[in-house]
């Protein structure tokens, strides 16, 4: 609820800005990314990939590559056929083997790999494999595929629709007749994604005596790769450890599933040798974790009164050729924020998921949102235009009022709190709102096409696996543990499941623990144990973790006061529940008699068991594991408490548009934001600073050009645009603080806000520039060919 | 001088140490600091010179260590940035700059970022801010959306002109 439940006088750590534990390491190179792991005996892989995106594969050979010096394994489709099962996917059944072995289903999809005494060995040896290919048709249009003359991409299923339903909450039908205005249009969102830095890398060891799997890798979420491991490979989750290292940087997009099992099954094939495969940019660019969101929609609005009474959104959501890499989620995680912001009372979401012959797609930050709300704040844009209310105070009269939170929306999901009205006030009066739209009013005079949009969207924040459940999830809650440990001479270590990424998880958990007892951050030691030793985690994701994490850890540190209290009581000789931690100290609450510092009560523990308490252990540690409290089984139409907390933003962008080529400028970025209460600020802004850039790549720059055969046009991140620093603007920003009252700290998850918010910004300025032409741009990114051809249909 | 199976040996000071290795033709200057000289620290993003992830100082200049074959650096003077901290592991004050700002989040982009603004800072101590996002807008981060590396390499740079001493490695 807030931070005031922390047992010292004065805060000095949390709530503030410290500089990261993590940076020394990093700034020095010193930090071990995967890519810097060497293991004794360590062979190297290079995987051959499907140059067409549809065929048949006849033949092959790989004995002349076997023959090559310094090649120590091959595997193909005929390896994984005998060792694998198909990926795990949403929807369930649309997973591929790691290797293809009859018919290759995308360009880039693995088809043989080699462990070799180099990569350079290894990549040579590719060129020695021999492969016949019978192309086959492609589908690359996921609504040729939906139709009865596709080619299938998966023939055994008979369909390319992995999945068709239509949600209806509410009246909807009934809200759109009695509607006095109805709004309807299309849009297209292409595909992004992630994109970090650092690709996906792993190291795999299969041991022929225990038989058991050894994996190291840049990966996000250790927990789950070590259960897909195990279900992969048949083998007890037991006999799988996953060790996640360091990485840098994943914004979910990551990937790596596939190249872990072959990596596996070469270091199985060449008796055991630790086999480190290392994707390079352009397997990622092409067939890695970083395509994500290619979305074709309809969305209709009902708006009577000036409200908003309805929303209907059909989504046909191009996943690629299977279903492994968990796409799906993105699709249905709107359901947690459906109607965003706004009090609308009844929505519909005839949601359709289909298979063409392009790479798989995977989650990138944010998720789903982003895309939704792009749709959605269009739509209200399109509203307001039409019914010439200012778009502010549209967005206004249609907020969710303060004083009706908790707020469950019809898609289900419960918004834990906020103060909408309070932000757009902030974000309106920070960007000087009403003397923009005076310059506009100038701008437009001299036949300028300047824009100014105004967006806001609701952050579902501390995801839970049952958002996810009408696609096939079936968890309920996502646990997350920390242990916290006392040494004898009083230093604390906390003990926990992921490995640092970026978002200053670890500094978190010292503010935190050092507030908590009173001691320097630098007397707090952050630790990360694999998955066969760590108390349940799933790590970075789903804007989740900063909460997750600070709950267990302040979870973990109370456990742990209970048990030294009573230790403290026996040396204090007094009742326990007369004693409390103040500031470091054990203490009486009155306040008399003496007191008894936290580091050496735990060293009594540990070196005096004459004086321990009977029924005490010598173990001045604790566990605590987090679940989010109150979380819900979906139902039928798949409404569940999912989200734990709901953070919200108000962006106002303004553009101006270079009529003659299509060339958008950003000229002002002004952010209101609430996501309760800010545990590191300087960490939280380095997510919105980080995020908006995201989201302005996403709208402007970044995307994954296929042909209409299927071949990738991007290779390198000289086609994938990724924005520069003279991309991205100087933003202003503000905050405002409504903590969640579910949160331990008041904290509220805050990682993805800023990309579910910025296309949208983003395209609204944009057409807001062009309304005075009467056209409307529907497609994300608004590349400069694209702005043009929509000024050019005006001119027409 | 070339053996009879194509490699080639070269002698380069990085950091100040010198190191003799041999390298084949097509090794990189990226795949000789990391995998033979153990110097991991310089990273490789794209191995196609967009990213700049794999920036170093060769002879006092920034270069791309994922286009420069090894064989071109002998008898070159490289500094990566295992280079930049003091030999007792105080940062360089462009590291300082950088945690201060908040300039990094994975760091993996990190020391490409440092080592580019490095080498402008070196040759351009009054380098304003137009100069500076030149130089900036060849390395890719996608992490902090840049403007924590802005006031970063700001911070650096005004403290750089006040003690340039403190600086030069």
């Amino acid at each position: 609820m807030s931070l005031d439940c922390l047992p010292v006088t004065e805060r000095r750590w949390i709530g503030r800005d410290v500089v990261r534990v993590e940076d020394r390491s990093l700034l020095t190179g010193r930090t071990r990314f995967i890519d810097d792991v060497v293991l004794p005996g360590m062979l190297h892989c290079a995987i051959l990939r499907s140059p067409f995106p549809h065929a048949r594969i006849i033949q092959i050979d790989t004995s002349r590559a076997e023959a090559l010096p310094g090649v120590a394994a091959v595997v193909t489709g005929a390896d994984a056929l005998a060792w694998c099962q198909p990926a795990r996917s949403t929807p369930e059944g649309w997973g591929l083997r790691c290797l293809a072995s009859d018919t290759a289903h995308f360009v880039g999809e693995p088809i043989a790999a080699v462990a070799a005494a180099s990569r350079a060995a290894a990549e040579d040896a590719l060129e020695a494999i021999d492969v016949e290919y019978e192309p086959l048709e492609p589908v690359t249009d996921p609504f040729r595929a939906m139709s009865g003359d596709s080619p299938l991409v998966m023939e055994g299923k008979g369909t390319n629709v992995m999945f068709h339903r239509v949600f209806t909450w509410g009246e909807v039908d009934a809200a759109f007749a009695g509607a006095e205005h109805v709004f309807t249009e299309k849009f297209r969102w292409n595909r992004v994604g992630a994109n970090p830095t650092e690709t996906f890398g792993t190291v795999c060891e299969w041991d022929p005596g225990t038989l058991e799997l050894c994996v190291y890798g840049s990966i996000q979420a250790a927990s789950s790769a070590a259960l897909g491991c195990a279900g992969t490979f048949g083998i007890p989750s037991s006999k799988v450890t996953v060790k996640s290292q360091h990485h840098g940087g994943s914004f979910g997009g990551k990937g790596g599933a596939r190249g872990i099992v072959v990596a596996s099954m070469l270091s199985r094939k060449a008796g055991g040798r630790p086999v480190k495969w290392i994707e390079d940019r352009s397997e990622y660019l092409v067939a890695g974790g970083g395509q994500a969101w290619d979305r074709h929609y309809e969305a209709s609005i009902a708006v009577s009164g000036g409200r908003v009474t309805a929303l209907s959104v059909t989504l046909v959501d191009d996943l690629g050729a299977s279903g492994e890499g968990f796409g799906a989620l993105g699709a249905a995680k709107p359901l947690a924020a459906f109607t965003g912001p706004y009090e609308i009372p009844t929505a519909r979401y005839d949601l359709s998921l289909v298979a063409t012959n392009k790479t798989p797609v995977f989650p990138y930050r944010g998720m789903g949102p982003p895309p939704h709300f792009f749709v959605l704040e269009q739509m209200m844009d399109i509203a307001a235009r039409a019914l010439e209310i200012d778009p502010a105070e549209f967005r206004r009269a249609n907020f969710i009022p303060a004083d009706r939170f908790p707020y469950t929306i019809p898609s289900g999901n419960e918004y834990d709190s906020g103060n909408y009205g309070e932000v757009l006030d902030a974000a309106l009066s920070l960007a000087g709102y009403a003397e923009l739209r005076r310059e506009q009013e100038e701008a437009r005079k001299q036949g300028r096409l300047m824009g100014v949009g105004v967006v806001s969207t609701v952050e579902p924040g501390v995801f839970d696996w049952n958002a996810y459940a009408i696609v096939g999830m079936p968890q309920t809650g996502v646990p997350e543990g920390a242990t916290v440990s006392i040494d004898i001479l009083g230093s604390i270590t906390v003990r926990v499941g992921f490995s640092m990424e970026g978002q200053g998880q670890y500094t978190l958990v010292s503010q935190l623990v050092a507030d908590y007892f009173h001691v320097d951050m630098d007397a707090v030691s952050v630790v990360q144990l694999d998955t066969r030793s760590a108390p349940p985690s799933f790590g970075p994701g789903g804007s989740r973790l900063g909460v997750a994490i600070s709950a267990a850890v302040l979870g973990a540190c109370q456990r742990l006061t209970g048990t030294l209290r009573r230790v403290a009581a026996a040396l204090l000789r007094a009742p326990e529940d007369q004693i409390e931690l103040w500031d470091g100290n054990f203490v009486l609450k009155d306040r008399s008699g003496g007191a008894l510092s936290v580091a050496k009560v735990a060293a009594t523990m540990l070196a005096r068991s004459d004086l321990l308490p009977p029924g005490v252990d010598p173990l001045p540690e604790a566990t605590y594991v987090w679940t989010a409290p109150g979380r819900t089984p979906a139902d039928d139409e798949g409404r569940a408490k999912s989200y734990l907390t709901a953070a919200q933003a108000v962006h106002v962008v303004v553009v101006e548009i270079d009529p003659d080529t299509g060339v958008v400028e950003i000229l002002k970025y002004a952010v209101a934001d609430d996501c309760g209460v800010r545990l590191n600020p300087a960490t939280v802004e380095g997510q919105l600073d980080g995020s908006i850039a995201q989201g302005i790549g996403a709208a402007l720059y970044e995307e994954y050009v296929y042909d209409e055969e299927g071949q990738p046009l991007v290779a390198t991140l000289a086609d994938y645009l990724i924005p520069t620093i003279n991309e991205i603007p100087v933003t202003q920003k503000t905050a405002v603080v409504t903590p969640s009252p579910f949160t331990p700290l008041g904290a509220k998850g805050c990682g993805e806000g800023a990309i579910h918010t910025t296309p949208a910004a983003v395209m609204c300025a944009i057409n807001d520039a062009m309304a005075p032409r009467g056209v409307l741009l529907t497609e994300v990114p608004a590349s400069p060919q694209r702005v043009w051809k929509t000024i050019r249909e005006a001119n027409r | 001088m070339s053996s009879t199976n194509g490699t080639r040996p070269v002698r380069v000071t990085v950091n100040g140490t010198v190191h003799e290795a041999t390298v084949e033709p097509r090794t990189t200057l990226s795949e000789l600091l990391r995998s033979q000289l153990g110097l991991t620290g310089t990273h490789v993003g794209c191995e196609h010179g967009v990213c700049g992830v794999c920036t170093v100082l060769i002879d006092g200049k920034a270069v791309r260590s994922c286009l420069t074959l090894a064989v071109q650096v002998d008898g070159s003077e490289i500094l990566t940035v295992e280079g930049l901290a003091a030999a007792d592991g105080t940062l360089h004050p462009l590291q300082e700059a950088f945690s201060a700002e908040h300039g990094l989040q994975c760091g993996f982009c990190t020391p490409g970022f440092l080592m580019a603004v490095y080498a402008l800072l070196t040759e351009k101590p009054d380098a304003g801010e137009d100069e500076i996002r030149e130089v900036l807008g060849g390395q890719l981060c996608r992490c902090t959306g840049y403007q924590s590396i802005l006031r970063s390499v700001m911070r650096a740079a005004a403290q750089f002109r006040e003690s340039k001493l403190e600086w030069v490695r």
